[in-house]
């Protein structure tokens, strides 16, 4: 079964470390992930900056360690990372911004992409809220 | 078609699980995580339209927002893992999150 995954919520939100679970139980479950879409403030959780206190879970750095590990499709929405101030080097240099935050395994690009995710996939969830 | 509605919203804030409740079909089911695992606080308004509406077994609720949150489900919705939650979302034909 091929599944699309689209998150709403940013690191910090109970709701993107469910989508992450839900992600790792269904490779585990033997299941196909063709994208992850990083949409709205779930743009925050590709966010390299991210600082989590240590008596916390690092859900971003848990999210970059599952994409790098299983060479996952991970794509951010470019519209909404950067009016969140969400940028890769190329777009940093573009509007002049002094700051990088979006290393790899992330990619930037357009809401296209949760389209054409959402015809692969057998399944799109979605996951955001609390 | 058959639809698994996610709610992750609490139901005290908003009208999310009217509205999922209003739309449900007959042989689609709902999935509560999060802060909607509190629709089933024993004694709430939530939880009454809950029994109402007898889902039986079209009533889930994930098993560690229940735990995180101290919530019985109590005979009226079954918790489930995170492979459950997988296989539900392949059991129903979509998936829809009440985002």
């Amino acid at each position: 079964m091929k599944f699309a995954i689209a998150v709403f919520s940013p690191a910090h939100a109970p709701s993107s470390r469910r989508a992450l679970l839900f992600a790792q139980a269904a490779l585990a479950g033997g299941h196909e992930i063709v994208r992850l879409f990083f949409y709205q403030d779930g743009v925050h959780s590709a966010s390299g900056n991210i600082v989590t206190p240590q008596d916390e879970q690092d859900v971003p750095a848990q999210w970059r360690e599952f994409v790098t590990q299983h060479g996952l499709d991970a794509v951010v929405c470019i519209a909404a990372a950067l009016r969140r101030g969400v940028l890769d080097e190329q777009e940093a240099q573009r509007y002049q911004r002094t700051a990088v935050n979006l290393p790899a395994p992330w990619e930037l690009s357009g809401l296209g992409q949760l389209h054409e995710a959402a015809q692969v996939a057998d399944r799109l969830v979605c996951f955001g809220g609390n | 078609m058959t639809t698994l509605h996610v709610l992750s919203h609490s139901p005290f804030g908003d009208n999310r699980l009217a509205s999922c409740l209003r739309l449900l079909g007959n042989a689609d089911a709902v999935l509560l995580t999060g802060d909607a695992v509190y629709a089933l606080q024993p004694g709430s308004e939530p939880r009454r339209q809950l029994s109402e509406r007898r889902l039986a077994t079209r009533l889930f609720a994930l098993e560690e927002d229940l735990q995180a949150r101290a919530i019985d489900p109590a005979g009226l919705a079954l918790a489930i893992d995170y492979p459950a939650f997988v296989e539900l979302s392949i059991r129903f034909d979509k998936v829809n999150s009440w985002l």
